[in-house]
């Protein structure tokens, strides 16, 4: 919200005590943040008041004008190509230094002529979108006077936070008694000339439905109005808080709204239908053509505004077409009305629409203020035009207790602030903020007024306006010690973030994904097809289709990080994500998805770059399987690792598996489908492996033991092999072992060999195996009996020959 | 007698030192070969006087070969020395004659990299680790009644609209921050309270500042006793220890539904020093996190005594803290992924 300093003097005795900075500040360290102040003088600097003496046509163009112009001190020539104007027009000149948007004014010829300034229009002069010809002044202004001295213009503008507890706050009212609070200044109300009228209004009859959705509705109908321009300066502090100027009636409904913070509604009485206006929830597939030109269609949560025969405003959000202020209307109907907040509020986000009426409204404003509304618009109408109105006025409403008294112990200020504050101080911080109270023995009586009554309900409400009108900065800190708990990591949150030293150790980069991904990815990586992956959850209200359902699994995000990448150059990629995934999950009762945290890893481009000392290599399998493996005795977790093919869609077929671990299945791994890395674009292997890290560190022991270092010396022999390609080195392995029994304590493939010496379709394997006994030192001839055993049974059962 | 063995002595004596002076000239293998030849060889006074020792009376026998073997051991030594310095000195121009590149580069290991937004999670855990804190966690798809309604958010309160939601159904939906992790918490456990949880949230909001997932860290402390000053010195000592401790702390009083009262918090800037500058809209001030005494209906929603008991709660977007505490301008590079940026943290 938007306000001014010179509307806010209006209502703060004294202000100019204070610089708009100080107040800036004041109100930002009494919970009224200030986010912007800006001094709007500045850009009307060299712009002055001046009159148009005579004119003759330019010599050397048709369209333009050689104006001498009245400048206080001075007369001075001016080129003008406007034609709206006459002699003794008063017009805004921009004189040489003065800023036009980008454009600095400077003394020059046109077409020959000599220009010492510009006239400038109401566009050029930022005050509106479109004007046409230059603005001439209406009103008794000087010569030589500062422009937006003159028009209201040398002013400064407060752009201000105002939190939702405080709908109070969004008007000029409001933020003139956050000022007195904050300061010691007095609050100046206004002094209404129809202080005392309220008569009731008998020519229309006003019928309310519900009287919770429409606490008070309060009208007047003004007739005959005579029509004039807004006033400059009304139009211009619209325009300075940003809105934008329509004309007298609807400007007038602004500026009260701003002032008071009422939101106000004029429709033309004359084309309402009836004498009977009724506030009603709309029926269903009821609609109504708004005032932006729209037709929306209305629910049965939505307030409405209509004559007898149909709607003619969404109340609180926007008034309808058919009944607007236009050209020709004389009589107007003011509406001044107090509607539920959260049925204003549901209305706005259904029909997506925000107003600056339905943001009060939602935030629940003070039904006293109807009447005070109307009485201010009366005023204003008045000042302007001069027309006396019919003293009556109508108000209905629903007679509710907005008086509240709240104790306030001293014994709960120093509790919850840590300090005590004197009695009398209290006392006078309430009395600031416009709350009537008396002094106890132990507690402070307060009388909340009805403006605050929505947000001051309890005791802690009030150690709040206490603690921030004394000053947050005036509570002294103290240091907080205490004893009963020790601060520790748990050892799944240590264990996670060694788990994340190690990937960045061994070369690896932390990439963060959004949770979010689009259905179309998702189906493009046929993840709808693998029965672990494939319940998804869907978000009910995506920003787009990219964010449409939350990952089951992250391959798809890193897959896209490595993409990018490639996009900007970068091929050679080594990253990794830790983060949760979801899963449907309809056993749960209270239906929130499993949540369960993985690792990827995805590693695509070069591993080494070629260099003077080795040659260039690209990522394989084989890397990924080692990050693998070295996880695995990095955190110390013995037991059988082992992949098991099994083809995921997204994989190559032959280059997929799940990763087991002690018999269950912990992750997958893979390359990904050559197909899909095609179509994406990427033009190199991807490979990715997944890892569930809640299992992982399930597995991994908290306690390590000590084993005794081997007492005794151990016995190496190498073994290579000729055999059978399709033969899978597993099932070599594992018949080493079946036939090595325990003394057998290391077994390393060193060797593979395919090509010349070796026959068509068979491989060399070769072993290393190093034997121990635990008890004793092992003799030559046990282990070469034990090697002579392994042999004879590779042999039998692939047909292996010992390689010579 | 007496007389022979002066002279042998003296003669020996001189023997040495000219071996002295000789051994200076040696400059290779060679001549020390030589050398040897000369002062031990078959020849040499030393080898001659052991040869005739029958010459000398039997009684100075013992004596004329002690003295003998002692000059022969001491040109040994001498001898050996010398061969090992020259062997040392050959071996050394040997060495020299190959040829090493210093400048050539090593052999490439790979740098890795913590993501920054997890840097500075645990470096703020670590902060409170050391105050006496645990680590808490909660689930990121929430229910309305931990993420809205037990944090003082009723159905119609106009506070939910400050943050756009994602939903999963009417009831269920993406958390929009971390404080739900305060009400798991303190349903599962009795004050004394000392927790931080940090995570990620998700708002419905996405241009130049917002992304629809974002980093949190919530605090909350609740025991007996626990007043606002407590809360202002814990959250100084966090900004002290993140930003440094020369600046300035400030608390703003601000509105959230759960705490009471509440504030905003700013640290002073640390690129204009407080006089104002771009990247702190000219105020000298940057907001870092908001906090605030935990509104007392909080306690209703989790059966605690409200009135034995206090608490504040904190929460802050690490991705804010990352920035100013970098430098970092652009919020979108935290999720663009792009190596380069992953690769200078």
């Amino acid at each position: 919200m938007k306000i001014t300093y010179s509307w806010l003097k209006e209502f703060v005795d004294g202000l100019e005590k204070y610089t708009p900075q100080d107040i800036a500040y004041k109100l930002t360290m009494s919970g009224t943040e200030i986010k912007k102040l800006e001094y709007i003088g500045d850009k009307y600097k060299n712009i002055i008041i001046a009159q148009i003496e005579s004119f003759v046509k330019h010599p050397n163009a048709d369209k333009l004008s050689i104006c001498k112009v009245n400048a206080g001190t001075e007369i001075l020539n001016i080129v003008c190509g406007a034609n709206n104007f006459k002699a003794k027009d008063i017009v805004a000149l921009a004189l040489d230094g003065a800023k036009i948007g980008d454009y600095t004014i400077k003394k020059s010829k046109i077409r020959g002529e000599f220009s010492e300034g510009m006239m400038c229009s109401e566009k050029e002069l930022g005050l509106s979108q479109q004007s046409e010809g230059i603005l001439i002044l209406d009103g008794d202004y000087k010569p030589g006077e500062s422009f937006a001295n003159q028009v209201g213009l040398d002013d400064w503008v407060f752009e201000i936070e105002v939190t939702p507890n405080r709908p109070d706050c969004l008007s000029v009212m409001g933020i003139a008694r956050e000022v007195c609070a904050a300061t010691e200044l007095k609050l100046k109300y206004p002094q209404y000339r129809f202080e005392n009228e309220i008569n009731i209004d008998t020519s229309f009859n006003i019928e309310i439905k519900d009287l919770t959705l429409c606490p008070r509705y309060s009208a007047k109908i003004f007739k005959n109005v005579i029509r004039c321009e807004t006033p400059l300066w009304m139009k211009n502090r619209l325009f300075l808080c940003d809105i934008r100027s329509i004309d007298l009636i609807v400007d007038l409904t602004n500026y009260v709204m701003l002032e008071v913070g009422q939101p106000l509604h004029a429709f033309d009485a004359d084309l309402l239908t009836s004498n009977k206006i009724i506030i009603r929830p709309a029926s269903a597939k009821e609609s109504i053509l708004a005032i932006d030109g729209t037709t929306r269609i209305l629910d049965e949560g939505t307030i409405v505004i209509a004559d007898e025969n149909s709607p003619v405003a969404i109340a609180g959000i926007m008034g309808g077409k058919n009944t607007e202020i236009n050209e020709k209307t004389k009589n107007v109907f003011l509406e001044s009305a107090n509607f539920y907040g959260p049925a204003i509020m549901k209305t706005s986000k259904k029909i997506g629409l925000r107003s600056e009426a339905s943001n009060r409204f939602e935030k629940k404003i003070d039904p006293l203020l109807t009447i005070t509304a109307i009485k201010r618009f009366e005023e204003l109408l008045n000042k302007i035009n001069g027309q006396e109105f019919e003293k009556v006025i109508y108000d209905s409403y629903l007679v509710v207790n907005r008086e509240r008294t709240v104790n306030l112990r001293y014994s709960k200020i120093k509790q919850i602030l840590g300090i005590e504050i004197e009695n009398k101080t209290v006392s006078q911080i309430l009395e600031r903020l416009g709350i009537k109270n008396k002094i106890e023995p132990d507690y402070i009586s307060a009388q909340v007024p009805s403006f605050r009554f929505e947000d001051l309900e309890r005791e802690i409400d009030l150690v709040e306006e206490i603690a921030r009108i004394y000053g947050f900065e005036n509570i002294p800190t103290q240091k907080l010690d205490f004893k009963s708990s020790q601060g520790r990591y748990t050892f799944n949150q240590k264990t996670l973030m060694k788990i994340r030293q190690t990937l960045e150790d061994i070369g690896l980069n932390e990439v963060i994904n959004y949770s979010f991904i689009g259905l179309k990815e998702f189906k493009f990586f046929k993840l709808d097809e693998e029965k672990s992956l494939k319940d998804y959850i869907s978000i009910l209200n995506p920003l787009n289709e990219d964010f449409e359902i939350l990952r089951t699994c992250l391959l798809q995000s890193l897959v896209k990080n490595l993409k990018d990448n490639i996009s900007r150059k970068i091929q050679d990629l080594r990253i990794f994500e830790i983060s949760k995934v979801f899963l449907k999950d309809d056993s749960n009762n209270n239906n929130l998805p499993v949540e369960k945290t993985k690792l990827a890893i995805l590693l695509s481009g070069k591993i080494n770059l070629k260099s003077w000392n080795c040659s260039e290599r690209m990522h394989d399998f084989y890397d990924m399987k080692g990050i693998l493996e070295y996880l695995f005795e990095k955190f110390r977790l013995k037991g059988k690792l082992e992949l098991s093919n099994n083809e995921y869609k997204f994989f190559h077929p032959l280059i997929s598996a799940d990763i087991n671990f002690e018999n269950e299945k912990i992750g997958m791994i893979g390359k990904i489908h050559p197909q899909l890395v095609d179509i994406l674009d990427i033009r190199q292997d991807v490979y990715y492996m997944e890892i569930d890290i809640d299992s992982f560190i399930k597995k991994s022991p908290s306690q390590k033991k000590f084993t005794r270092i081997p007492q005794f010396p151990s016995i190496s022999i190498d073994l290579a092999i000729v055999i059978d390609d399709k033969v899978t080195n597993r099932e070599v392995e594992d018949e080493i072992y079946k036939n090595s029994g325990i003394t057998l304590v290391n077994l390393r493939l060193f060797d593979l060999y395919k090509g010349k010496q070796i026959e068509e379709g068979k491989k060399s394997l070769a072993y290393s195996l190093e034997f121990r006994a635990g008890d004793r030192t092992l003799k030559d001839l046990e282990v070469e009996i034990i090697s002579k055993r392994i042999i004879e049974n590779l042999n039998k059962k692939f047909g292996a020959m010992l390689r010579q | 007698m007496k007389e022979k063995i002066n002279i042998l002595k003296k003669e020996l004596g001189i023997t040495f030192e000219v071996f002295t002076r000789d051994q200076n000239a040696v400059k290779s293998s060679s001549d020390l070969d030589l050398l040897e030849n000369k002062y031990l060889g078959k020849k040499s006074l030393i080898a001659q006087t052991l040869k005739n020792i029958n010459d000398f009376p039997q009684e100075i026998k013992p004596l004329v070969g002690k003295t003998v073997n002692e000059i022969r051991r001491k040109i040994e030594d001498e001898l050996k020395n010398l061969r090992n310095e020259l062997n040392l000195l050959e071996f050394d121009k040997k060495l020299r004659e190959e040829k090493f590149d210093l400048t050539l580069p090593g052999r490439a290991l790979l740098a890795g990299s913590k993501n920054i937004l997890y840097k500075v999670i645990e470096e703020i855990q670590e902060i409170f680790i050391g105050l006496g804190y645990e680590i808490a966690e909660g689930p990121e798809v929430e229910t309305d009644y931990y993420n809205f309604e037990a944090l003082n958010h009723p159905p119609d309160h106009p506070a939910r609209s400050l943050q756009d939601t994602f939903f999963i159904d009417d009831r269920i939906l993406l958390r929009t921050h971390t404080s739900p992790v305060q009400i798991r918490y303190m349903e599962k456990h009795k004050p004394p309270v000392y927790i931080i949880a940090p995570g990620k949230v998700y708002r419905k909001d996405y241009d130049v500042t917002h992304t629809p997932m974002f980093t949190q860290i919530e605090g909350l402390a609740v025991d007996k006793n626990i007043n606002f000053g407590n809360l202002k010195w814990t959250l100084e000592t966090l900004a002290r220890s993140v930003f440094g401790k020369d600046r300035q702390v400030r608390f703003r009083p601000h509105y959230f539904p759960f705490t009471e009262p509440s504030a905003e918090v700013d640290v002073s800037c640390n690129i204009c020093v407080g006089k104002g500058c771009r990247v702190c809209s000219g105020t000298g001030w940057l907001e870092i996190l908001g906090a605030g005494m935990v509104d007392p209906n909080l306690y209703k929603f989790v059966n605690y005594d409200q009135d034995e008991i206090n608490g504040f709660a904190f929460g802050m977007g690490i991705e804010r803290i990352a920035m100013l505490k970098y430098g970092i301008d652009d919020l979108r590079l935290f999720f663009e992924n792009d190596i380069r940026f992953l690769k200078q943290f």
